[in-house]
């Protein structure tokens, strides 16, 4: 009796023990899309948030609605946070995970995200040369490139007319601010002298009459990104991340030279002083606030710029010119969709793929708010942000170059950089580490 | 009409526990119970074997391979991410940084705290009210405080900024010279609350007898709170001194969101630290510097468990 009793309870236990394996078991996800009864296929795509998520959901709504009825394919687009998408890409690769079956990618990754995707076959006659390029590892195409990113300047439009008729003033303060008289210029003209004298113009600690309290806002934040936009500086003074032999450059002159630009900014009180924390947002902030008369900034950022509900007091005043310098070039990356290769629907990705490389498909994500790396899906845009981005992507780029460890790189300038680009410490010890660490990793 | 407080927590003697087999339940299977005891204890086992042993055991097999994400076959890679770890100037830096914060930030919450709670432990008017809106930052997620401090000090559109503005203070709350106090400033906004919790249970819980008999030997307050209260709820203080520890070690959301580590790398702490090389696909290397992370804290659990299991004693 005892002994029923007891086995009782033990089977009872071991029906728990087997309860909870199975429940931590369930915790795993199952693994990419499915099949389901009547034959469709389901395949997820990993984004970030934000307007190329928006625009790819639209571009999939269409798909599923329309020729994925008749491929019997149902794609869905699944948001991750804006800032952690990547890292969390990384674990998903590194486990040869098939949760999903496509992956976001971009130029800075695609040599690390090469390995986990499957090569892809694009009509390359529709795309920009320079984004396919920036998506191919050892000569093969890993992703189908959808938005474009460069550099551009917003400047107020009625600040800069009225700093034209100045020059007295403006050679007042470019003498005190760089100790040389310069002439005030049209921004499209700009070198970074007159760059930093027209922030130093619209800065009322140099000009009590100005209407903004800084001239510009620098994007300072120990950010990858912000390492894209300094290296912008870097570039147009001549300078770069290689020399002509392969070896590290950034303790050229012209790399002390592009630090000190951010410095003399910074230092001088030309952007406002959080600018050290400022990035994207900060700068959009700065502009649309009426704060600040000018910056560089992400050409993503003119729609916001020129709303009227968004910005009341930049809206319809936002003018775009190309970065300052000789040839006035702008660093570009592009992000991209890429084929998961442990995904278990590839015959169907592949299929998915053939849709998103045509030009109507293009023309939906650019028309949901996207932006595409196909000159015929831009073509009816009119928008002046468009418009400069075309022309920027047609021979205003420069590219850093195609490193595997690229992501790590821009992380190491940011982490070496960022301090000196807002006075401290020293610019040269500065350059000086951020050259090793790019010796490291580059293996130069 | 000095009453002992051990006298008051002293429990009265009970009857012996029974060591001996227990009338009707002498005849048990030794072996039976045996497998029993393991098979009931298997949950917690396999929960340990799951979440605890398996992460230790892979982590630390990860930091001695090469496994990066360009790398997707690790090898071994022997000692050598350990080595590029102690060597990084860095490591160091945010060691530092992360200690520095974490004593800074401990010791005004629990000061700050501790006030509050005593502020508290009277009745006056609007007190649910006030203490309602005094926890309500420990309800927020971090990373969403993050963004929330990040829109409220940003120096084109924020309110404090415009706050101070308004007053006369014109302050570059995030600029590089004030970025490490504003930091600390926040972390106590945030988590002040949460030691004041802990305080304002443990006070209610002194027996009002002990303030009146300071009161009649004429204690000033002070004298109370310092001779009598803070003696008393030294285990209490332990315990939250602890825990805000711990936390301010691990900090990561509000510096991440705000700073990202930087200028440079002056707000880094060890969690940004680990997560960077992370992102850049190190698994390696990330994992070996989660390891000696671990390590370095290793020394400190002995004490505490000590401390604590002292306290329930006593």
């Amino acid at each position: 009796m005892r002994k029923a009793k007891l086995a009782r309870r033990l089977g009872v236990a071991v029906a728990a023990v087997t309860a909870v394996a199975l429940t931590l078991t369930g915790c795993n996800a199952t693994g990419g899309g499915g099949t389901s009864a009547d034959g469709v296929t389901d395949l997820k795509m990993i984004m970030q948030p934000g307007p190329e998520a928006d625009a790819m959901s639209k571009v999939t709504a269409a798909y599923n609605k329309g020729p994925g009825v008749k491929d019997k394919i149902h794609v869905d687009v699944t948001q991750l946070s804006r800032a952690d998408s990547f890292a969390k890409e990384a674990t998903l690769m590194s486990t040869k995970s098939s949760n999903y079956d496509f992956y976001q990618t971009a130029s800075y990754y695609i040599a690390q995200h090469a390995q986990y995707l499957e090569p892809l076959k694009l009509d390359a006659s529709e795309y920009y040369t320079s984004s396919l390029d920036s998506l191919k590892v050892d000569g093969k195409q890993y992703g189908l490139p959808l938005d474009p990113s460069v550099h551009v300047i917003f400047y107020r439009t009625d600040l800069i007319k009225q700093m034209l008729q100045d020059k007295t003033t403006f050679e007042k303060i470019s003498k005190e601010v760089l100790g040389k008289a310069l002439e005030p210029k049209d921004p499209s003209t700009w070198d970074w002298d007159d760059y930093i004298a027209s922030a130093a113009y619209f800065t009322q600690q140099y000009n009590p009459a100005s209407p903004t309290k800084y001239g510009t806002e620098l994007q300072a934040k120990n950010l990858v990104y912000n390492a894209m936009v300094w290296d912008d500086v870097l570039y147009n003074l001549g300078g770069s991340w290689l020399n002509s032999s392969g070896k590290p450059d950034l303790t050229s002159s012209q790399a002390e030279q592009a630090v000190n630009v951010y410095r003399t900014i910074y230092t001088k009180g030309m952007t406002s002083p959080d600018s050290d924390q400022a990035e994207f947002p900060e700068t959009q902030a700065a502009l649309s606030s009426g704060n600040a008369a000018f910056a560089v900034q992400w050409d993503a950022g003119y729609a916001q710029l020129n709303s009227a509900s968004q910005s009341p007091k930049t809206a319809g005043k936002i003018g775009i010119t190309r970065v300052p310098g000789a040839k006035h070039l702008s660093h570009v990356h592009t992000l991209a969709v890429g084929i998961n290769k442990y995904g278990k629907h590839l015959p169907q990705a592949r299929t998915f793929v053939a849709y998103l490389d045509s030009v109507p498909a293009m023309k939906t994500y650019v028309a949901a708010g996207g932006l595409a790396s196909m000159p015929a899906a831009l073509a009816d845009q009119s928008s002046p942000d468009i418009s400069a981005l075309q022309g920027i992507l047609k021979d205003g780029t420069y590219a850093e170059p195609n490193l595997p460890r690229a992501f790590d790189i821009y992380t190491a300038l940011a982490n070496d950089l960022s301090g000196a680009w807002v006075g401290q410490g020293s610019t040269t010890s500065a350059l000086q580490k951020a050259n090793a660490d790019l010796a490291k990793l580059s293996g130069k | 009409m000095s009453t002992s407080t051990t006298d008051r927590v002293r429990i009265a003697p009970g009857p012996a526990r029974q060591r001996g087999p227990r009338s009707g339940r002498t005849n048990r299977n030794p072996r039976a119970q045996g497998t029993a005891r393991w098979v009931l204890s298997s949950p917690l086992i396999l929960f340990l074997a799951v979440l605890v042993a398996y992460p230790i055991v892979n982590g630390v097999t990860s930091s001695l391979q090469n496994h990066t994400l360009l790398n997707p076959t690790p090898g071994w890679a022997g000692l050598s991410n350990y080595w590029e770890v102690l060597t990084d100037g860095s490591f160091w830096y945010s060691l530092v940084f992360t200690l520095g914060y974490t004593i800074v930030v401990t010791a005004f919450e629990l000061v700050l705290g501790f006030a509050l709670a005593l502020f508290f432990d009277k009745a006056f008017p609007g007190k649910k009210v006030l203490l309602s809106a005094l926890i309500l930052p420990i309800m927020i997620a971090p990373a969403l405080m993050g963004i929330m401090f990040r829109l409220m000090l940003s120096a084109n559109i924020g309110v404090v900024p415009a706050a101070l503005d308004a007053i006369g203070i014109h302050a570059s709350l995030l600029s590089a010279s004030s970025v490490i106090p504003m930091l600390v400033v926040l972390d106590i906004v945030q988590w002040t609350s949460f030691t004041f919790l802990i305080f304002h249970a443990a006070l209610q819980s002194v027996p009002a007898e002990l303030h009146e008999a300071a009161q009649l030997d004429r204690a000033s307050k002070p004298r109370y709170v310092f001779s009598i209260l803070l003696p008393l709820m030294m285990p209490t203080i332990f315990i939250a001194g602890f825990l805000r520890a711990i936390d301010g070690f691990r900090t990561f959301d509000v510096i991440n969101v705000l700073t990202a580590g930087g200028p440079g790398i002056e707000t880094t702490t060890l969690s940004i630290y680990v997560y960077k090389i992370l992102a850049g696909g190190n698994f390696g290397l990330a994992s070996a510097a989660a390891v000696l992370i671990a390590l370095i804290m290793l020394p400190i659990i002995p004490f505490v468990i000590r401390r604590i299991t002292k306290g329930a004693t006593s």
